[in-house]
């Protein structure tokens, strides 16, 4: 998580035209709190009951939790592009994932 | 009982059994692919500056990029 705040300018335009939305099942205050204390600049949803990740293939191998897979969805509202699971220790990641923002 | 009725009481007994069956729970499902409409949802949002009053939904963000992502748990490095 502290990778998409460093490069949020970057990579999410400071959130002009991109939205980043960071999504688990941890409930909407662990979230808020978390993002303060971290000083994070992006939204964060609360996916308690997993439907989301359900509906979106994001479910973890371990009962209760969401994965790390990640969905860009364009503009048109499909599907443009998806890291399954994005491979946040690798730089390569980034690149890839802002390619396919810009596009 | 006659073998008719025993081989009728038989073949119904599984159906009957299934019609009882609770719902199936919704499954996980496979990641959505390239291409898939992205499904609207609603969930309970956060930032740095609180718990947001209203819900966050997808649609809210229509003519936007989106970016999902989902990760393990808060305060882990996933």
């Amino acid at each position: 998580m502290n990778a998409y705040r460093d490069q949020y300018a970057k990579l999410f335009k400071n959130g002009r035209g991109v939205v980043l939305v960071a999504i688990s099942a941890d409930p909407d205050t662990a979230l808020a709190s978390w993002a303060r204390d971290s000083e994070f600049p992006f939204l964060f949803a609360s996916d308690t009951g997993l439907a989301v990740a359900k509906r979106y293939g994001a479910l973890a191998e371990h009962p209760g939790l969401t994965n790390r897979n990640l969905f860009v969805v364009g503009p048109e509202g499909r599907i443009a592009y998806r890291a399954i699971p994005f491979r946040e220790v690798d730089p390569t990641a980034y690149t890839e994932l802002g390619a396919a923002i810009r596009e | 009982m006659r073998p008719l009725r025993l081989t009728l009481a038989l073949a119904v007994t599984p159906l009957v059994l299934a019609a009882q069956q609770p719902p199936v729970e919704t499954k996980a499902r496979p990641p959505l692919e390239v291409g898939a409409v992205a499904p609207d949802f609603t969930m309970r949002g956060a930032t740095r500056y609180g718990v947001l009053a209203n819900p966050v939904h997808l649609s809210d963000f229509k003519g936007k990029t989106v970016v999902l992502a989902f990760f393990y748990k808060a305060r882990t490095s996933g």
